[in-house]
């Protein structure tokens, strides 16, 4: 029921979403309590699920090239034998709002290994079908693939994240290599359908949103699991994962900008796979892996807000000082992402 | 449109969901960008063949959870440590309708034996977060807090012969997921996919004003939570047969199949429970090629969106039980502290 306290809430959300517009700035988790059914802030959003779904489009075009890419070695648009071998799409680009890009970089992974081989086919095929059903679902809307760096941009955030080797570092080279740039995009995608799942309007598109959430982080459960296994003392590739959740920490808390993060945010709000002491059952301090990225208090996986996860795709573009750049661009986006009039770039 | 609608709404929709015809089958996961802040879209009356309860609260929403969590950590603590939840952590907040603490029937319950140090910490991982996401919820739900309902954890011999496992894993022994890794990894399969579907089916039963509150980024934020530990658990089980090099030897795998058979199973008698060709469930395959996709994922086919079940279809998982009208067996003997306790469909 409507009381005092949500009519105060509502006089405050309306507050914040027309100081956000002032910014210009899409400071979408900070305001997650104006979420499904919220009439009064919702007249003043200047953003509709077609914009937060774009957004997300943006993201699988970039990972499902990237599987496409080290499983089969061909692009998302384009059809070869081992990609019709696994059954994955061949997704046709009828996104047409903003500018098409082309994706540079990327090349098939020579596995050695069946469990990464698999992984890597299974999710390539989730991932394009991800795609499509954005594609289909956002219809005219939908934004056009924009350029996707896969190649370069794995060594620029490799030499920021201080891995060793970094400035020639190819996710493309080996099982492991593949495995350490798949763990780059997972975590993420899981804070950015954190973030927007509030913020969608329609319900159906909430349980949607909340599905491929929950698919993402099978496939980030699934990459945590698999370096764990092939490095479990954390000597070599396990060790990147800390460097990464590291510098993902890092570039997420730049891009907050002042704005008060997600109820569901912190800082850090990323970790590798170092393990952490807990206490179990009222006994004695013990050992415990970190195959979940969330928080280790309440653990609730992260939710970022859109700025956040630009400033992390972009590899700091979406933050010049204090300020906003939009659009984000940098690393994997080039010539940043596509978006509509009002949506997140 | 005013608030007083939406939150009407809102009810509607979710009776109609509780009436098993709404959202909850996660098979038919939809994008809708018709109508963006539809929650003002005319509301459907609720099929009237059908007793419709009345809207449930939030605080009967989270606590439908915490039952189920309730049931997750104490199989995850005595699975790693041999202890269960601590006293503190199971008791009734003093406004819960619920007041009688219940106790653990621990069967076989013990530490599992031996694990490897970086099994062991993967167990203590689990176990960790499970336990702090009773904590989480109980904080949540304050004075509300239903207490710990009666658990049986003996119910793994039983439901592991309802699903032909004892011919298939265990030879003529009976089912113990607290005898070796293999088997904890067939015991924790049981819960995890449940728990990822059942938050996805609740995200939609949230009010606006629990919306408002943080309690569906909150939802969101422990699906993703349960969706790692899912992805741990079928990435473990893959991986395994995977070094085995067959079903044969390594029936685990099989018998986590037998699992989601057994599931679909019990969901028959939900009058929503998918038919075969909208299945919750996703096989777990053997890859024995470099070209052959895994199955970790659980997720629809048609676009890799993950699950949804219904309360209900929760309820006959964890009774035991595709029977309507069914209120407690099972994993819980004296049913759950729940408006909910009831199979209605």
């Amino acid at each position: 029921m409507a009381n005092q306290e949500t009519l105060v809430l509502d006089d405050i959300i309306a507050t914040n979403r027309r100081k956000m517009l002032t910014l210009g700035v899409a400071s979408l988790a900070s305001l997650a309590v104006a979420g499904l059914g919220v009439p009064l802030a919702k007249a003043a959003a200047s953003y509709t699920d077609s914009d937060i779904l774009n957004f997300a489009l943006n993201l699988e075009y970039l990972e499902a090239n990237f599987y496409y890419l080290a499983a089969f070695g061909t692009t998302i648009d384009v059809a070869n034998a081992a990609s019709m071998g696994a059954g994955a799409l061949q997704i046709t680009l009828s996104g047409t709002v903003g500018t098409p890009g082309t994706v540079s970089g990327g090349s098939q992974v020579p596995f050695s290994t069946i469990p990464v081989a698999s992984y890597a086919i299974e999710t390539a095929v989730e991932e394009g079908k991800h795609v499509q059903l954005l594609l289909t679902a956002l219809g005219s809307s939908a934004v056009a693939q924009p350029a996707v760096n896969l190649g370069t941009s794995f060594q620029a955030l490799a030499t920021a994240a201080n891995i060793p080797g970094g400035a020639s570092f190819t996710p493309y080279a080996s099982d492991d290599n593949f495995l350490v740039g798949a763990y780059v995009f997972e975590d993420v995608g899981v804070t950015a359908y954190h973030g927007a799942a509030s913020l969608l309007t329609v319900p159906a598109n909430l349980v949607t949103a909340a599905g491929i959430l929950a698919v993402e982080a099978y496939h980030a459960g699934l990459i945590r699991t698999t370096i764990n296994y092939i490095d479990p003392t954390g000597t070599s590739i396990g060790s990147y994962t800390n460097l990464i959740s590291t510098l993902r920490a890092s570039l997420s808390q730049a891009g907050l900008l002042g704005v008060a993060p997600s109820p569901y945010d912190s800082n850090p709000d990323d970790y590798g796979l170092a393990t952490f002491s807990v206490s179990l059952a009222g006994g004695a301090n013990a050992t415990a892996t970190r195959l979940t990225d969330a928080d280790p208090t309440n653990v609730i996986a992260f939710a970022r807000n859109t700025t956040q996860v630009l400033n992390i795709v972009t590899g700091g573009g979406a933050v010049n000082g204090t300020t906003v750049v939009s659009p984000a661009m940098g690393v994997f986006f080039p010539a940043g992402m596509n978006a509509g009039p009002n949506g997140f770039k | 449109m005013d608030k007083l609608s939406t939150l009407i709404n809102g009810a509607f929709s979710r009776r109609k969901f509780l009436a098993g015809v709404g959202v909850g089958a996660g098979a038919v996961a939809t994008l809708n960008l018709s109508a963006c802040g539809s929650s003002s879209t005319t509301p459907t009356t609720p099929t009237p063949t059908t007793p419709t309860p009345s809207a449930p609260t939030d605080a009967d929403v989270l606590n439908f959870a915490l039952n189920l969590e309730y049931l997750e950590a104490q199989f995850y603590l005595y699975a790693a440590t041999g202890s269960g939840l601590e006293a503190s952590d199971i008791t009734a907040g003093s406004a819960s309708p619920y007041q009688t603490v219940g106790t653990v029937t621990l069967g076989d319950a013990a530490a599992v034996p031996g694990l490897t140090p970086a099994q062991q910490e993967i167990l203590n991982e689990i176990a960790y977060e499970e336990q702090e996401h009773v904590r989480f919820l109980r904080s949540a739900l304050g004075t509300a807090a239903v207490p710990m309902p009666d658990i049986d954890l003996s119910f793994f011999g039983p439901l592991a012969v309802a699903a032909t496992i004892t011919t298939a894993a265990t030879g003529a022994g009976s089912f113990n997921p607290f005898s070796s890794f293999d088997y904890f990894l067939v015991g924790g399969f049981i819960f995890e996919d449940v728990g990822v579907t059942a938050y996805s089916g609740a995200a939609p039963l949230i009010s606006p004003a629990g919306v408002a509150a943080g309690y569906l980024t909150a939802a969101a934020g422990i699906l993703a939570v349960e969706a790692y530990h899912a992805g741990y658990i079928r990435t473990s089980l893959t991986g395994r047969a995977i070094a085995a090099g067959s079903n044969a030897a390594y029936p685990y795998l099989g018998a986590a199949n037998l699992v989601e058979d057994l599931r679909a199973m019990l969901t028959v008698g939900d009058s929503a429970a998918p038919s075969t060709t909208g299945s919750v469930e996703t096989l777990l395959t053997l890859p024995t090629s470099l070209t052959t996709p895994s199955s970790i994922v659980a997720a629809s086919a048609a676009n890799a969106v993950g699950f949804a079940r219904t309360v209900n279809q929760v309820l006959h998982i964890v009774y035991g039980s595709p029977t309507v009208g069914v209120k407690s067996g099972g994993f819980f003997p004296s049913g759950t502290n729940s408006i909910f306790a009831t199979t209605t469909a």
